[in-house]
């Protein structure tokens, strides 16, 4: 009984409040504290337009060799091997929520970036802002969408139309600039493109770059 | 809910100054202003420091651990400094040793200066002259300062433990600490009458 002498009775209750309230935070049953965006900011974040990308915005970083940029084709395995942009990566919308043996969801350390900034496209917008607004919804950071997707990118960048003769300066500052993209992606040789990008890549690069002078 | 102010926010002064003043109130009324009471935790007659700064790690602990389970605070907001291992054993020497001589650590020594002890006073000088050579020598030992990166190192993940059994351990071990640090106290004080 030496113990209550030394020890204040006070200092025994507070003990055991303490081993308490740790025994009880073991037996508690494990909680899922949820990370997921709340539905009014969703919203908010849907309605602005902050996360999309030109077409042209996409080929100027794909041009600059721009390294925070990751592409990322939310198409099928099979649409991808068809044709791809220089330098993406292939996840499907429905492998985006695919978890891994420890049931952790796969591509988080792909799709929840801290450094760079992933763009999803697809062949519309439709898909890539559905996988947008799951990537979203989980709270995964960085991730843009490529406005108008593939279709845009063949309309503006491989295949541009040239301006009216009544064109601003800015359309024909765009123009040319386009054009000279297309040259870079292999113009009108859409198909061909994955597999040419590797090799004129650097010839006609400078080109670019050229034009792009000239058109300012 | 948390954080209820940002680190740039203007008002994180105005909120440490508050903290501070507190902190200083609640050492100095625990008597953390004596220097003897201090020394006392390496020479066994009062341990009193440790009991405190036991008692402080768990209540924020267990507290911390509700609010996150309750969703009142997000802890994987909670900034951690990183661990250099080299620096944190070496650091930890020399501050027990300036401890044990000095009779006070950096923040007690500012409590006690502030009710006029004048030991103090002459400590916190010394504090800001081995600020001031620290940072005058800091390139001969950049390397070895920032060495052995942990990150934001976390026990009960080093231990391959789940953080609320690792805090029942760690709660159970504060008790042990307690009741065995009173004993020693209780010889230590049967020995010697001196203080």
């Amino acid at each position: 009984m030496s113990d209550t002498r030394i020890i204040k009775k006070r200092y025994i209750f507070m003990g055991i409040v303490f081993v308490g309230l740790a025994f009880l935070l073991v037996l508690l049953p494990e909680k899922q504290i949820s990370k997921e965006l709340k539905s009014e900011q969703l919203l908010q974040e849907i309605n602005d337009n902050t996360r999309y990308y030109s077409t042209d915005d996409v080929a100027k970083k794909i041009i600059a060799g721009d390294l925070y940029m990751q592409l990322i084709d939310v198409r099928t395995a099979e649409e991808y091997n068809h044709f791809h942009l220089k330098g993406a990566i292939n996840i499907p919308i429905d492998s985006i929520l695919n978890k891994d043996k420890d049931g952790k969801l796969a591509y988080e350390y792909i799709l929840n970036q801290d450094i760079k900034v992933n763009v999803l496209y697809s062949n519309g917008t439709i898909y890539s802002n559905q996988s947008w607004l799951l990537l979203r919804r989980l709270n995964f950071k960085n991730n843009y969408v490529m406005k108008g997707g593939l279709n845009k990118w063949i309309e503006t960048i491989i295949k541009p139309m040239r301006p009216a003769s009544v064109a601003t300066q800015d359309e024909i500052n765009r123009y040319n600039y386009r054009r000279a993209a297309s040259m870079y992606f292999g113009g009108g040789t859409v198909k061909a493109a994955p597999d040419a990008s590797n090799s004129p890549a650097p010839i006609i690069k400078k080109k670019a770059a050229k034009e792009e002078e000239g058109g300012c | 809910m948390g954080p209820l102010f940002t680190a740039t926010d203007e008002w994180s002064f105005v909120i440490a100054l508050v903290i501070g003043i507190a902190f200083g109130f609640i050492l100095e009324s625990a008597g953390f202003s004596s220097s003897r009471k201090l020394a006392g935790v390496f020479y066994g007659y009062d341990f009193v420091v440790l009991q405190v700064f036991f008692t402080a790690a768990i209540t924020a602990a267990i507290g911390l651990i509700f609010f996150e389970y309750f969703g009142w605070i997000d802890l994987s907001a909670i900034w951690i400094n990183k661990f250099y291992i080299g620096s944190a054993i070496l650091g930890g020497a020399i501050m027990g040793f300036g401890f044990v001589l000095g009779g006070f650590c950096p923040g007690t020594s500012a409590c006690a200066a502030a009710i006029g002890k004048i030991d103090a006073m002459l400590y916190l000088g010394g504090f800001i002259i081995g600020v001031i050579l620290f940072d005058a020598f800091y390139p001969f030992y950049k390397g070895f300062y920032k060495a052995g990166n942990m990150g934001g190192a976390l026990i009960f993940e080093d231990l391959g433990m789940s953080k609320n059994v690792f805090l029942l351990v760690f709660v159970m071990f504060a008790i042990v600490a307690f009741v065995a640090t009173a004993y020693i106290q209780q010889r230590v004080s049967k020995k010697s009458k001196k203080y």
